[in-house]
C-alpha cells in the first residue's frame, strides 16, 4: 500500500506529510510527529487518554484512521497553551487542586474538561461529570478533577478571581502546607515522557509471542523463519539467557520467557526485536512452537487435592505459602462465647488497570552497562535479579525508573524487563517494548482472589472471645508476591481488635490462572472485608450499633496484637469518633435502612439517572428550535 | 411493598502497617545545599503518582531552609542514587521522607557550623526558612544564596547523607509471633448508598473517611490518596471482576472489565487524624494503601442496611443484588405462610 499524502493544521501550524495508511491519528501524532502528550491507554475508544480536538470536536484519536483527519484542524494537549506561555485556566486549575496524580490520564482529561467548558461555559457539576464520562482515571477518584473544572469554569466566566489559581501562602512551615504538586505542570501540559513516549536513535521495537495454553510442554521452538525476515534484528527465547533464569519477589520461580513449560495463557514464550512494530508482529507469526498440552488446574482447592497437576517441582502440593498465626486457645474462647457466628466470604481477582500499559526501553551503554528504563516500582530488587539472570556484575546492570503512569503494586514484578535487556544485548541496539492494553490485562498479575471461612465467638455484650479465620487464595501460575500477600493478610486479618484467642491461616496456591501479585493493600483488603462484614452480622444479632461493637473490641494503647506485638499509642478510638461525628451517624443496629434519620445529609451527592443530566439542556434547545 | 429506591448506611474500620512487612526496611538519600540557595536531593525512587516528589521537596525545603520550588530531586537510578528500595508498601513518606530529612539535617549541620563561625555565634542559634538564614536572638541574617556562597568560599561544600531504618521482625513459622511493623495506622469509613430494587444497581452517595496518617505533610495530597483509594475500593465492591474461563481471560479490555467513571463517584468527605509516629524524625506515617481497605465492607454493610441483603461475594453486581432480593422475598413469604 502506498503512503497517504496528508495535509492538516496541527496546533495552528500547517503540516504536510506522507504517512502509512494503516496509521491511526494517534500513531501519526505520537510516532510520526513525536507529539507524545496524547497517550494510548487502551486503543479501543474506552479510556479517553488519546482525546484531541478535530475541527473543534473532542475525538478519541485511537479510533480515527489518519486519512480521515486529512484536511482537518487538529488541536492536541501540546497546543492548548502557547509554547513558553502560560498554561490555560483548566490546566492551572488542575495544578492548583492536585488533580493529577500519575498523570497518564491527565492530557486526555484536560482535553475533555476543555471541551466541556467550550461546549457549555456554564456547565453545572452534573453536566461536567457526564462530559468527563468517557475518560477513565485510575488514581485520583476524580474528586480533585471535578473541583478543578469548576474552578476553571468560574475563573473563565469571571465569577472567581484568577487568584483562585495561585498557590496557597506558605505560612511558617512547608510541612502541612498544600504545596502544589511540582510535577503537575509537566503532566497537565503533556510534556512528561513516560517510557512508551521515549525514543532513542537506532531503536528497535519488540513484540512478544505468548502462550495460547494454560499448561503445556514446549517440544520445540523454531525461530529460523522469523529470524530470516528482513527487518528483524533478533529473536530471543529462554535459550538465550546466559545466567540463572528466575525472578520473583519471594521465590525465583519465573523464567523471563517460558523455559520448557508454559503455565498460564499469555505467558511469554519468545520475543522479536525489529525495525518497526509491524515487522516484529509479522515475525511472531513465523515462529513455530510445538506444544504438548498438559492437564491444568484452575481452582485453588482442586490444586491442593492429591493427584492434582503440579506446577512447580519444588512445591508438590501446589501450596506457595501457608502463614499460620496462633494466639491463646480458640477452643476455649468458643466455649466461653454466648454467640458463635460462622460464615463464608469471597473476593474476586482484580486488575490494576493503571492507565499506562507496561513499557520499557533497554540499551547497552558505552561502558557495557545493561540499562533498562521502565516504570518499575522496585529498581533495587530488579537490578539484583537481572544481574543474576544475565550473569553480569551488579554494577554492569542499571535500572532507571521512568515516570510511573499508575502502579498500585502491579509494576513491582520484573515481568518484561529481562526480555528487553536480553534483546538489547543480543542486537547491540536500543530496544523498546510497549504493551497493548489487552496484553497488559491478560499477562500481568492481579489482586489475589480470596475464599474466607470465618468463625467468631462473642459474649452477649459484644466482646469477641475467639476468631478462627482461614483464607485460600489463588496465586496463579507463579509465586510473585503471593508469600508476602499471605503474610500481610494473616497479620491484619482480624482487624484492629483486641481478641484473646485467634487461629489464622492464609494459604496461597499455584494454579494455571493468570498470576496474582502485589496490589495496593497486599491482601489486607480481602481479609478485612471478611472481618468487617462479619462484625456487622454479629452486631445485628446482638442488637448493637456497628460503631459500638467495634469500640467494645478495639485495641487500646499498649494492646497486644494478633502476632503478640505490644503496641504503643493506638488511634483507632479517635478515628472511629471522627468518622461517626463527621457522618452524623445515628446509632442503632444494622438493617434499619429507610427508617434512619441521618440519610441524604450534606456529605452526600444527589443520586443520578443516566442521561438525565443533559436533559434540561436538550429540552431547552428543542424549545428554542420550535 | 418495598419502595423502589432504598437507602442505607454502613461502617467499616481498618488497620495497616507502614513499610515492608516482618523485616528490616531501609532507605537512603543524599542532600546538598547548592549554589543560589537551592537544594539537591538524590534518592532511588520516583513518583508513582502519589505525590512523593512534592512531599520530599517540602521536607527538604523545611529542613534545608529553602523553598520547595528551589529543590531539585535526582531520583530513580540504581547507578546514580543511593538505595531507596521499592515504591510500595505505603513506605515512601515514611522511609524516603525520613531519609531525606536526615540527609538534609546532615548538610545543614555543615553549613550552620560555617555560618556560626562567620557570625561568631553558637551553631545552635542558627535557624533557616524560606531562603533566609539567621541567628536566633540577634539581627544577623542573610539569604541562603549568600550563606552557601560563603560556606563554599571557606572550602566547605555543604553535603549530607541520611539513612532511615524501620525495625520489623519476622514471624515465627509455627505460631506467627512477631513484630512486623514499628508504625501502624487506623482508619474508618462510613458509606451511604441507594439501592434500586428493580434494577439491582447500587449508587454510593457519600463516603466519610477518617484516617490516621501520623502527620500530613501535604493535606491535599493525603485527600487525593484517600479519594483514589476509596474509588478503587468502590470499583472492587460493585463492578470490577477479572474473569477467566479455563485460564483464558474473558475481560481483556475496558469494555468488559468495568472501572468506576466520573458518574460513579460519591461525595468523599475526608477527616485527617494526625497521631504522630514517635519512632521517626518526621512523625508522618502513611496513607497510600490503607485508604482503600474499609471501603468495600462499608459499602456492603450499607447495602444490607438499605435492603436487608448481605453480599458476601464481591463484587455486588446488580445481578447478585436482584438474586439476593428475590431469595429474601421467597424467605419472608415462606415465613409468612
Ligand atoms: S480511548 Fe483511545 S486510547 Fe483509550
Ligand atoms: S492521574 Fe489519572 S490515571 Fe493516574
Amino acid at each position: 500500500m502506498s503512503d497517504l499524502e496528508l495535509e492538516m493544521h496541527i496546533n495552528g501550524r500547517a503540516v504536510k506529510r506522507r504517512a502509512a495508511p494503516h496509521l491511526r491519528l494517534l500513531d501519526f501524532l505520537r510516532d510520526d510527529l513525536n507529539m507524545t502528550g496524547t497517550k494510548e491507554g487502551c486503543g479501543a475508544g474506552e479510556c479517553g487518554t488519546c482525546s484531541v480536538f478535530v475541527d473543534g470536536k473532542l475525538v478519541k484519536s485511537c479510533l480515527m484512521p489518519v486519512g480521515k483527519a486529512n484536511g482537518a484542524r487538529i488541536e492536541t494537549i501540546e497546543g492548548l497553551a502557547p509554547k513558553g506561555g502560560d498554561l490555560t485556566e483548566v490546566q492551572r486549575a488542575f495544578h492548583k487542586t492536585g488533580a493529577s496524580q500519575c498523570g497518564y490520564c491527565i492530557p486526555g482529561m484536560v482535553m475533555a474538561a476543555t471541551s466541556a467548558l467550550r461546549e457549555n461555559p456554564d456547565a453545572g457539576i452534573e453536566e461536567i461529570k457526564e462530559r468527563l464520562g468517557g475518560n477513565i482515571c485510575r488514581c485520583t477518584g476524580y474528586t480533585k478533577i471535578f473541583e478543578a473544572v469548576e474552578i476553571a469554569r468560574d475563573v473563565i466566566a469571571g465569577r472567581l478571581s484568577a487568584a483562585a489559581l495561585e498557590p496557597d501562602p506558605a505560612g511558617n512551615s512547608f510541612i502541612g502546607n498544600n504545596v502544589r504538586r511540582l510535577d503537575a505542570p509537566s503532566k497537565v501540559s503533556g510534556r512528561l515522557r513516560y517510557a512508551g513516549d521515549m525514543v532513542m536513535p537506532d531503536m528497535l521495537h519488540m513484540q512478544v509471542l505468548r502462550s495460547p495454553h494454560p499448561h503445556a510442554r514446549i517440544r520445540v521452538i523454531d525461530v529460523s523463519a522469523a529470524h530470516a525476515l528482513p527487518g528483524v534484528a533478533c529473536v530471543i527465547t529462554a535459550a538465550d539467557v546466559p545466567g540463572e533464569d528466575g525472578f520473583g519477589v519471594f521465590v525465583h520461580d519465573q523464567p523471563i520467557m517460558a523455559r520448557g513449560i508454559v503455565r498460564y495463557v499469555g505467558e511469554a514464550v519468545a520475543a522479536v526485536a525489529a525495525e518497526d512494530v509491524l515487522t516484529a508482529k509479522e515475525a511472531l507469526r513465523l515462529i513455530k512452537v510445538e506444544y504438548d498440552e498438559l492437564p491444568a488446574v484452575f481452582d485453588p482447592e482442586d490444586a491442593m487435592k492429591i493427584g492434582a497437576p503440579v506446577l512447580h517441582d519444588y512445591a508438590p502440593t501446589n501450596i506457595t505459602k501457608h502463614i499460620p498465626i496462633r494466639k491463646g486457645d480458640v477452643e476455649q474462647g468458643f466455649a466461653e462465647a454466648d454467640l458463635i457466628v460462622e460464615d463464608y466470604y469471597e473476593t474476586q481477582q482484580v486488575e490494576h488497570a493503571y492507565l499506562e500499559p507496561e513499557a520499557g526501553l533497554a540499551y547497552v551503554d558505552h561502558d557495557d552497562v545493561v540499562t533498562v528504563i521502565s516504570p518499575s516500582q522496585n529498581i533495587t530488587h530488579h537490578r539484583h535479579m537481572l544481574a543474576k539472570i544475565i550473569d553480569k556484575p551488579i554494577n554492569k546492570v542499571r535500572f532507571i525508573m521512568s515516570p510511573v503512569g499508575g502502579g498500585f503494586g502491579g509494576k513491582e514484578d520484573m515481568i518484561y524487563q529481562g526480555m528487553l535487556a536480553l534483546a538489547a544485548m543480543k542486537s547491540g541496539r536500543p530496544v523498546r517494548l510497549v504493551y497493548t492494553r489487552e496484553e497488559s490485562i491478560i499477562s500481568t498479575a492481579k489482586r489475589h482472589p480470596a475464599r474466607i471461612t470465618y468463625k467468631m465467638g462473642l459474649k452477649n455484650d459484644g466482646r469477641i472471645t475467639a476468631v478462627e479465620f482461614k483464607m485460600i487464595s489463588d496465586g496463579g501460575a507463579y509465586g510473585m508476591s503471593t508469600e508476602g500477600v499471605m503474610r500481610k493478610a494473616a497479620i491484619l486479618a482480624c482487624g484492629p481488635y483486641d481478641i484473646p484467642n485467634v487461629k489464622i491461616d492464609t494459604i496461597g496456591v499455584y494454579t494455571n490462572n493468570t498470576p496474582s501479585g502485589a496490589f495496593r493493600t497486599f491482601g489486607a483488603m480481602q481479609a478485612q472485608f471478611a472481618t468487617e462484614s462479619h462484625l456487622d452480622i454479629c452486631a445485628e444479632k446482638l442488637g448493637l450499633d456497628p460503631f459500638e461493637i467495634r469500640r467494645r473490641n478495639m485495641m487500646q494503647d499498649g494492646a497486644i496484637t494478633h502476632t503478640q506485638q505490644t503496641l504503643g499509642k493506638v488511634s483507632i478510638g479517635t478515628v472511629l469518633d471522627a468518622a461517626e461525628t463527621a457522618s452524623h451517624w445515628e446509632a442503632g443496629a444494622p438493617g434499619r435502612g429507610e427508617s434512619r434519620s441521618d440519610l441524604g445529609g450534606e456529605g452526600t451527592r444527589a443520586p443520578c439517572t443516566l442521561g438525565a443530566r443533559f436533559a434540561p439542556a436538550v429540552a431547552k434547545v428543542k424549545k428554542e428550535v420550535a | 411493598m418495598m419502595q423502589r429506591k432504598m437507602r442505607g448506611r454502613g461502617v467499616a474500620a481498618s488497620w495497616y502497617g507502614i513499610a515492608r512487612t516482618a523485616t528490616i526496611d531501609r532507605a537512603g538519600a543524599w542532600a546538598e545545599l547548592d549554589d543560589g540557595g537551592t537544594g539537591k536531593i538524590v534518592t532511588g525512587v520516583t513518583e508513582i503518582g502519589e505525590g512523593i516528589l512534592t512531599v520530599l521537596a517540602q521536607i527538604a525545603a523545611e529542613e534545608l531552609g529553602v523553598r520547595p520550588e528551589d529543590i531539585t530531586i535526582g531520583d530513580n537510578d540504581t547507578a546514580r542514587s543511593p538505595e531507596a528500595a521499592h515504591a510500595g508498601a505505603t513506605r515512601q513518606t515514611y522511609m524516603i521522607g525520613n531519609s531525606v530529612a536526615l540527609a538534609c539535617r546532615d548538610a545543614r549541620t555543615k553549613l550552620d557550623a560555617e555560618i556560626a563561625k562567620v557570625w561568631g555565634v553558637e551553631t545552635e542559634t542558627i535557624r533557616a526558612f524560606n531562603g533566609e538564614i539567621w541567628s536566633e536572638g540577634s539581627n544577623l541574617r542573610m539569604s541562603m544564596e549568600e550563606a552557601v556562597d560563603l560556606c563554599k568560599k571557606r572550602g566547605i561544600v555543604p553535603v549530607g547523607s541520611g539513612a532511615f531504618t524501620a525495625h520489623g521482625t519476622g514471624l515465627d513459622p509455627v505460631n506467627g509471633t512477631g513484630s512486623p511493623w514499628q508504625a501502624y495506622v487506623f482508619g474508618c469509613q462510613v458509606a451511604e448508598v441507594e439501592v434500586d430494587t428493580v434494577t439491582g444497581e447500587v449508587q454510593v452517595l457519600g463516603i466519610w473517611a477518617a484516617h490516621d496518617v501520623g502527620r500530613a505533610i501535604n493535606p491535599r495530597g493525603v485527600e487525593g490518596q484517600i479519594e483514589g483509594g476509596v474509588v478503587q475500593g468502590l470499583g472492587q465492591a460493585l463492578m470490577e471482576d477479572y474473569q477467566l474461563d479455563k485460564g483464558h481471560t474473558k475481560t481483556h479490555g475496558f469494555a468488559k472489565y468495568i472501572l468506576p467513571t466520573s458518574l460513579d463517584i460519591p461525595q468523599i468527605n475526608t477527616t485527617i487524624i494526625e497521631d504522630r509516629d514517635p519512632k521517626s524524625p518526621l512523625g508522618a506515617k502513611g496513607i497510600g494503601e490503607p485508604a482503600l481497605v474499609p471501603t468495600a465492607p462499608a459499602i456492603m454493610n450499607a447495602i444490607y442496611d438499605a435492603v436487608g441483603v448481605r453480599i458476601k461475594s464481591l463484587p455486588a453486581t446488580p445481578e447478585k443484588i436482584l438474586a439476593a432480593l428475590a431469595e429474601r422475598a421467597m424467605r419472608t413469604k415462606g415465613v409468612a405462610a
